[in-house]
C-alpha cells in the first residue's frame, strides 16, 4: 500500500479538475494504487457538486432546448458493462492508453548504463510524461530540478537521502531539490515522472550533459 | 458564484435509503424509457446550473457555454443507464459530466492534441458493496449539509477554486493573499466539512 501520498492542496485540485492533463494523469495513477486516496478525492468531488447545487442559474434559451432535443435521436444510449474502472494490480488503463500496449511495448533510450527513459505523449504542451526504467541497484545521477518534478512508482522501487518508495508512491519535488535516487537491489524499478523543466545533473561527471537536457513535451 | 447558505432546492438533497427525488427519478426513465418529458425536465432545471458553471471563471464566451450545456446533456442522454441511484445525487452526478465535459473544452480550445479524455483521468470508482454505497451517501449527505456553516472567505475561495477551475496559486493572485492562506482556508474548510484524510 502507498506511504507516499499528494498533499490535500494537489488532491483538491485534481478533484476539481484544475490539474494541467499531465500531471493529472500521474495523480489518477497514484489514485489507482492508494484506496485512501481515491476515498479522500471521491469526498473531495462531493464537495465540488454541493458548491454546483448552488450556483444561481444562467438563463438558457429554449430554442438551445430544441436543439438538443433535435440530436437526441443522433446520440445512441451507451450500454454500460464497458466503463473504466480503477483497477489496482494491472497496469492503471490511463498508462495503457497513453502507451497504446502494456510496458513491454516501449521504446526505450538509454540515457546511462544502468537508466533508460520512454517518452509518452499526453498532449499537455508544458510538461514531460516519461516513464524511467533503472536497473536493479542502479543510480540515477545526482540532480537537481529547475522545475517541479512528480514521480509515481509503478515497478520495483527506489530510496533516495529522505526515504525509500515503492509501488503508488507518489513524490513531489520542487526546484532545487537535489537528490541521487537508487533502485532497489532485487528488482528492476519502472517509475513515471512528470516535469515541467529538464532535470540538471550536480554531479562533475554528468554535469555535461545539461545543455543537451530538453523537455520533450507534447 | 455560490448562493448564500440556507436556502434550499427542491429534489436534490433526499437522502433517504434508496433514494427517490424527481432528479433521479427523471435519469431512471431516460434510461429505462427513452422519456423525452423526463429529459425535458431534467433540462430545465439542470442547463442553468451548468451554464452557469461553464461562465464562471468566465473565460468562455456565451455561446461556446451553449455549447457545453448541449455537449452535456446530451451525455445524460446518453449515459443515464449508468447512473446509479444508490451511489449518488443526480446533481453530484451530473456535476462530474459537466466538470469534465468542460475540462475536455477548455483542451480543445487550446488544440491539445490528446489521446486522453477527462473521464480517463477520472475512472469509476469501484466499490459496490452496500455498506461502502451507505457511506459514501452519507458523506455526500454531510458535506451538503455541513456546507451551510462554512464562513464566507472559504466559500469564496472553494468557489474560485472548483466552480472557476483556479489553482490555488491563481485564487491567491486574484483575491490578492498569500499562497498559505489561501491553501489554509481550503484546509479548514475540509476540516469542517469532515472530509476523510488517512495518510
Amino acid at each position: 500500500m502507498a506511504k507516499f501520498h499528494p498533499e490535500l492542496d494537489l488532491l483538491t485540485e485534481h478533484a476539481a479538475g484544475n490539474l494541467p492533463l499531465a500531471q493529472a494523469a500521474c495523480v489518477s495513477v497514484h489514485l489507482n494504487y492508494c484506496e485512501q486516496c481515491q476515498r479522500t478525492s471521491g469526498q473531495l468531488h462531493s464537495l465540488g457538486a454541493a458548491l454546483f447545487d448552488q450556483l444561481h442559474g444562467e438563463p438558457v434559451g429554449e430554442s438551445l432546448l430544441n436543439s438538443v432535443l433535435a440530436r437526441l435521436d443522433d446520440a445512441v444510449p451507451l450500454s454500460y458493462a464497458s466503463t473504466s474502472q480503477w483497477s489496482a494490480g494491472s497496469t492503471p488503463a490511463i498508462l495503457q492508453r497513453l502507451m497504446s500496449g502494456d510496458l513491454t511495448d516501449l521504446v526505450w533510450k538509454k540515457i546511462t548504463s544502468t537508466l533508460r527513459i520512454s517518452y509518452l505523449k499526453t498532449g499537455d504542451p508544458n510538461y514531460e510524461f516519461a516513464l524511467y526504467h533503472i536497473k536493479a541497484g542502479g543510480r540515477i545521477p545526482e540532480h537537481t530540478h529547475r522545475g517541479s518534478e512528480m514521480t509515481l512508482v509503478l515497478e520495483g522501487g527506489f530510496s533516495d537521502a529522505d526515504g525509500s518508495y515503492h509501488q503508488g508512491d507518489f513524490l513531489l519535488r520542487q526546484p532545487s531539490d537535489v537528490h541521487a535516487p537508487t533502485a532497489v537491489q532485487s528488482e528492476d524499478c519502472i517509475c513515471l515522472a512528470v516535469l515541467d523543466a529538464p532535470l540538471k545533473f550536480t554531479g562533475w561527471k554528468y554535469r555535461w550533459m545539461n545543455p543537451f537536457l530538453q523537455l520533450n513535451t507534447g | 458564484m455560490v448562493d448564500t447558505p440556507g436556502e434550499t432546492r427542491s429534489g436534490s438533497q433526499e437522502f433517504v435509503g434508496r433514494r427517490t427525488d424527481e432528479w433521479s427519478e427523471c435519469l431512471t426513465l431516460i434510461a429505462a424509457k427513452q422519456d423525452r418529458a423526463a429529459f425535458t425536465r431534467f433540462f430545465r432545471h439542470f442547463a442553468p446550473l451548468i451554464k452557469a458553471f461553464a461562465l464562471s471563471g468566465s473565460s468562455l464566451s456565451a455561446s461556446v457555454a451553449d455549447e457545453l450545456v448541449q455537449e452535456v446533456m446530451l451525455k445524460v442522454w446518453q449515459k443515464a443507464g449508468g447512473f446509479n441511484p444508490e451511489k449518488a445525487a443526480a446533481s453530484t452526478w451530473v456535476y462530474t459530466i459537466a466538470r469534465n465535459c468542460r475540462t475536455d473544452m477548455f483542451r480543445r480550445l487550446q488544440k491539445f492534441d490528446t489521446p486522453l479524455a477527462e473521464e480517463d483521468v477520472f475512472p469509476e470508482q469501484e466499490s459496490e458493496e452496500p455498506f461502502a454505497l451507505l457511506q459514501g451517501r452519507r458523506t455526500q449527505e454531510r458535506v451538503r449539509e455541513l456546507m451551510a456553516t462554512l464562513p464566507a472567505d472559504q466559500m469564496q475561495i472553494l468557489a474560485k477554486v472548483y466552480m472557476e477551475g483556479k489553482s490555488h496559486a491563481e485564487a491567491a493572485a486574484e483575491l490578492d493573499l498569500p499562497l498559505g492562506t489561501v491553501k489554509s482556508r481550503v484546509r479548514l474548510a475540509i476540516q469542517k466539512l469532515q472530509i476523510q484524510i488517512d495518510r
